[in-house]
């Protein structure tokens, strides 16, 4: 019945036509002019019947009531400008933060990998139960007996992080890099933007030497040199051509979160089944139907064989997962909080807008009862209040799209890197329609069911006995509705949770600053150095350029102490097996391991690490010298208990390798975090050239009042001057190093308390808006009280009362829904007990006195009103 | 209503379409036009209210059974012309068929004139 485009007024014209040929009819038969006119329009009849009825059967009828509603709408919202913008801005509050979060949600936890067939690409690890050790990396041999003999994979490939020195042409530097197996890329389904990947032959280890470079490092170091491939270039002092570039936004997420993206890859990892490093990380396609589970079964038979046959395999099985998990690492526990609290904020927003509908629409009850009396259908009233709800929920829905997008850019700045590797499409900011969908549909189901809601009681033809006078105060002592109190209960317990679950993260967090992680941090810069190439070949050489670098640094004003180290506390761990003379013969599948530090002399003085006996490190310390070690308390006591741990010796590395006397005992270092503890670790001195390690970091103390930052330019000179070809690499104060590793809990805290402060405002208004609605209800009765003599605190308790109640409901419900809920996140705690009772004390003062204030104040205006004034009012 | 109306019969409801599908056979007409053929057409018998003829029109237009454009009339006057489209030739023959069989029933129900009735 609309699909005519036919406007009225065209109508009209055709009426009108026909009059005047009716009546030029007349006149042929005679009428005189005026006579045919008349008798023209009698014959017609009604033509303003006949344009209603044409009117009413086009689509003009519903266009000009839409306008008219929409019209009316607008003048009403902005008659309401504080119920307007209450509303408007809850909306936007609850829509933006939940897209936020969700966004984060679905990037980092759901969201596709970008590759061909994501669904059947896993991470392949291996683990070794006697040691509790996980997630370990794997050996090329057993990568090609799961490959060739599982019968559950397509195809496996390898990579290998490591660092890469460019020099030759600029300033020389160190990049994080991969070697990877020639299969990786097609592996995946990634195509370079320019050349090719690497070819089959290219993993073998005699073949030429080939690189594909990262975007980034085309357009930095090469200018985006239109000609790169085929171009030679100078890698860790030995000469690669490069093949291919890889796009801009190639995604890392093939690999662990904790790990940076490469600025190259460097071809030359060979899957040989002869080969036992255990350096690789694989990355497997399964075949199609092929469950990640049921590929675990088969590896676990084929990883048994293996171990029959190679002694070095002993007590490792493969653990694998989908990659699409592991690219989500640890932040799930995280995310789900987070997900679960700004959940709840967008019901109390929900709660809010709704509750602020429910009141205007009693206050509007006189308004519909005089529209019905007016002649106003049922249905156009409610199509009416439907449009003023739907407005409303537009203007929230367009001011949320506008938080989201501010909350995900200063979500991404705020972001620690573990999340951003987790969630690579976050970085392009509101990541899903789907999120600000749900988020919409919501509220908007929420803001036309409590709009319709006071429409459809008052649409009734009955309503209020037909009292215009419908929603003014009266005598009679006027209940909060039930629909109301359920709705100030559920915010007040909603808003409770949040605060506890925000109360316990800065708990948390307040015991990882507190905890003593067994160093100091203060005052206290490391640094990277790689010493590579052909100058470097020699340990010798080494330790020369490091005796000039270190000697270079000390004579620097505003410096300690120097050293150098392989490994840093909090970031680096190096766990290695070793024996002791007293028990060479561990049960296999037992040996005992320690993180291994290679350390300069100075290194504990540096790091604030307190020696318990012995000695530490110094010139005597050489490579003729006795061989030594310092060990950890903890090392110390697991091993030679109750016994004085000086000149015990202990053998790290090959049999070939000499046994060391324990020189010194030091503290032991919380260098996996607080939340593992205390571990084993020995430290050894670099000056003997001990087995595998070569130190890369150099870790300066400044002296009192000198920040370590401001001397990183003159330190990188001393660098630069012992040899300029040495580049230098991640300069940072050991306080940020230590911080970020709480980065994620610092995260949540501060989301958490943002959630928390929005839920306790929108609660505490939602029962301002409900005290505010009762009291106005009641001035009457309260004025005749007061009149009466009734002392003020009687008149304040009488309001105060419903506060009360409804709040000692709420926090009743949300403090036992709490103790249940927090469980959940006790994996993200640290140092606080999930029902702890400090906290949950705190967020029932905090949500306790913010109620009775948000009570206090329209009880206080029922009370200072002059009686007579308000009675004079009826 | 002039009196040469009030004996005229009031048109039963829904042939108003019918009778305004069969006068735009012969061609295009305006309003005005179809109102005094069907007039003239039923011996003066039919009164059609000529109010009643527009949102008809607008109806059968609206379903596609006629056409119309804006023209000129014989004495030069504007008016909008009315056309049978190929649905509306359907159309008519369907509630041509419609209408015989129910005039049959409805005849067969009253039977022979009675004689007095």
């Amino acid at each position: 019945m609309w699909q005519s485009g036919r406007r009225p007024s065209d109508f009209s014209a055709e009426i009108d036509a026909h009059i005047e040929l009716e009546a030029e009819r007349l006149r042929q038969e005679g009428l005189t002019e005026a006579e045919a006119a008349v008798a023209a329009r009698r014959k017609f009849g009604n033509v303003t019947r006949a344009e209603e009825r044409f009117y009413e059967s086009g689509r003009w009828l519903w266009w000009d009531h839409l306008t008219q509603d929409i019209r009316f709408s607008l003048r009403n919202l902005a008659n309401a400008p504080a119920f307007t913008a209450v509303a408007v801005l809850t909306l936007a509050l609850g829509i933006g933060a939940t897209t936020v979060i969700f966004s984060a949600v679905y990037a980092a936890l759901l969201k596709p990998l970008p590759f061909a067939n994501p669904g059947r690409l896993v991470a392949v690890w291996k683990q070794n139960p006697s040691h509790g050790w996980t997630w370990n990396n794997v050996t090329p041999a057993e990568l090609v007996a799961w490959r060739d003999e599982s019968g559950a994979f397509d195809d496996m490939a390898a990579f290998a992080p490591t660092s890469c020195v460019l020099t030759g042409g600029g300033e020389p530097e160190d990049d994080p890099c991969e070697q990877v197996s020639s299969n990786l890329f097609p592996l995946l389904g990634v195509s370079p933007i320019r050349g090719r990947v690497f070819s089959a032959d290219e993993g073998r280890p005699d073949s030429a030497r080939v690189v594909i470079l990262s975007y980034g490092l085309w357009q930095r170091r090469f200018g985006g040199d239109d000609r790169i491939i085929g171009r030679v270039i100078e890698v860790n002092n030995l000469m690669y051509s490069v093949v291919g570039v890889m796009p801009e936004k190639l995604p890392h997420s093939y690999a662990p979160p904790d790990l940076s993206a490469p600025a190259l890859w460097v071809a030359g990892l060979t899957l040989s089944p002869t080969r036992f490093w255990n350096d690789y990380v694989g990355i497997g396609r399964l075949k199609a139907g092929m469950s990640v589970t049921a590929a675990a079964r088969r590896m676990d038979a084929v990883s048994a064989r293996l171990t029959g046959q190679y002694a070095v395999l002993t007590g490792w099985n493969p653990q694998v997962m989908s990659l699409r998990r592991e690219v989500s690492g640890d932040i799930r526990p995280a995310l789900a909080v987070l997900m679960g609290a700004v959940f709840f904020v967008l019901l109390i927003a929900c709660g809010n807008v709704a509750n602020l509908l429910l009141a205007r629409g009693v206050a509007r009850a006189g308004e519909f009862t005089m529209r019905g009396a007016l002649g106003a259908t049922r249905g156009r009233v409610v199509r009416q209040l439907l449009a003023e709800s739907l407005l409303l929920a537009l203007a929230g829905g367009v001011a949320g799209i506008v938080v989201a997008y501010a909350g995900c850019k200063s979500l991404i700045a705020a972001a620690p890197p573990v999340l951003l590797n987790s969630a690579p499409g976050l970085a392009t900011g509101v990541g899903d329609l789907r999120v600000l969908v749900f988020a919409l549909a919501t509220t908007l189901a929420t803001t036309v069911l409590f709009g319709l809601t006071p429409a459809l009681q008052g649409a009734r033809p009955r309503t209020a006995s037909a009292r215009l006078d419908a929603g003014r105060p009266s005598l009679r002592r006027v209940p909060i509705p039930p629909a109301r109190s359920t709705l100030i209960v559920s915010e007040v317990a909603l808003a409770v949770i949040v605060l506890v679950g925000a109360g316990l993260m800065v708990r948390t967090l307040a015991g990882l600053n507190r905890a003593d992680r067994g160093f100091s941090a203060a005052q206290v810069l490391t640094l990277r150095v790689s010493l590579t190439g052909d100058q470097y070949a020699t340990p010798l050489a080494q330790e020369q350029f490091l005796e000039r670098a270190v000697a270079g640094i000390k004579a620097l004003p505003g410096v300690d102490a120097v050293s150098v180290s392989r490994g840093l506390p909090v970031t680096g761990w190096a766990g290695l097996l070793f024996i002791t003379y007293d028990h060479p013969n561990p049960p296999s599948g037992n040996w005992p391991d320690a993180n291994y530090v290679v350390v300069g002399p100075d290194y504990f003085r540096v790091m604030g690490i307190p020696l318990r006996r012995g000695r530490t490190f110094d010139g005597r310390d050489i490579e003729d010298a006795p061989k030594v070690v310092i060990v950890n308390e903890h090392l110390a006591r697991t091993y030679w208990p109750g016994q004085n741990p000086i000149g015990k010796l202990l053998r790290v590395g090959p049999p070939a390798s000499p046994w060391r006397s324990v020189a010194g005992v030091v503290g032991d270092v919380l260098t996996r975090g607080p939340e593992v503890g205390r571990l084993s670790e020995m430290y050894l001195p670099y000056q003997q050239y001990p087995w595998l390690m070569v130190p890369e970091h150099m870790v300066v103390h400044t002296a009192p009042g000198v920040a370590p930052a401001s001397v990183a330019h003159a330190v990188t000179d001393a660098i630069h001057s012992a040899d300029p070809r040495v580049p230098v690499a991640d300069i940072e104060p050991m306080e940020r190093i230590v911080r970020e590793s709480a980065g994620l809990q610092r995260l949540v805290m501060n989301l958490l308390l943002a959630f928390a402060g929005l839920a306790l405002v929108l609660s505490a208004l939602g029962i301002f808006g409900v005290l505010a609605y009762t009291v106005s209800q009641r001035t009457r009765e309260i004025s005749v009280r007061a009149a009466l003599g009734a002392p003020p605190r009687a008149l304040l308790h009488l309001v105060c009362r419903d506060a009360a109640l409804l709040t000692g409901a709420g926090l009743g419900i949300g403090l036992a829904a709490a103790f249940l809920l927090t469980r959940l996140m006790a994996g993200l705690l640290y140092g606080v007990n999930p029902a702890d009772p400090l906290t949950f004390g705190a967020a029932t003062v905090i949500l306790g006195c913010t109620s009775l204030l948000a009570a206090f104040l329209p009880a206080r205006q029922a009370i200072v009103a002059d009686p007579g004034l308000a009675l004079r009012h009826e | 209503m002039s009196t040469q109306d009030t004996n005229r019969l009031e048109l039963l409801q829904g042939t108003l379409d019918l009778l305004i599908l069969r006068t735009l056979i012969f061609g295009a007409q305006h309003g005005q036009g179809i109102a005094r053929a069907i007039q003239q057409t039923s011996g003066r018998e039919l009164l059609v209210e000529h109010g009643a003829l527009y949102p008809a029109l607008q109806r059968l237009e609206d379903r596609g059974w006629i056409s119309a454009r804006w023209g000129t009339s014989a004495t030069n006057r504007k008016a909008r012309f009315y056309t049978l489209t190929a649905a509306g030739r359907k159309q008519l023959a369907k509630e041509r068929t419609k209408w015989k069989r129910l005039v049959a029933a409805i005849d067969r129900i009253l039977g022979p004139e009675l004689a007095g009735g």
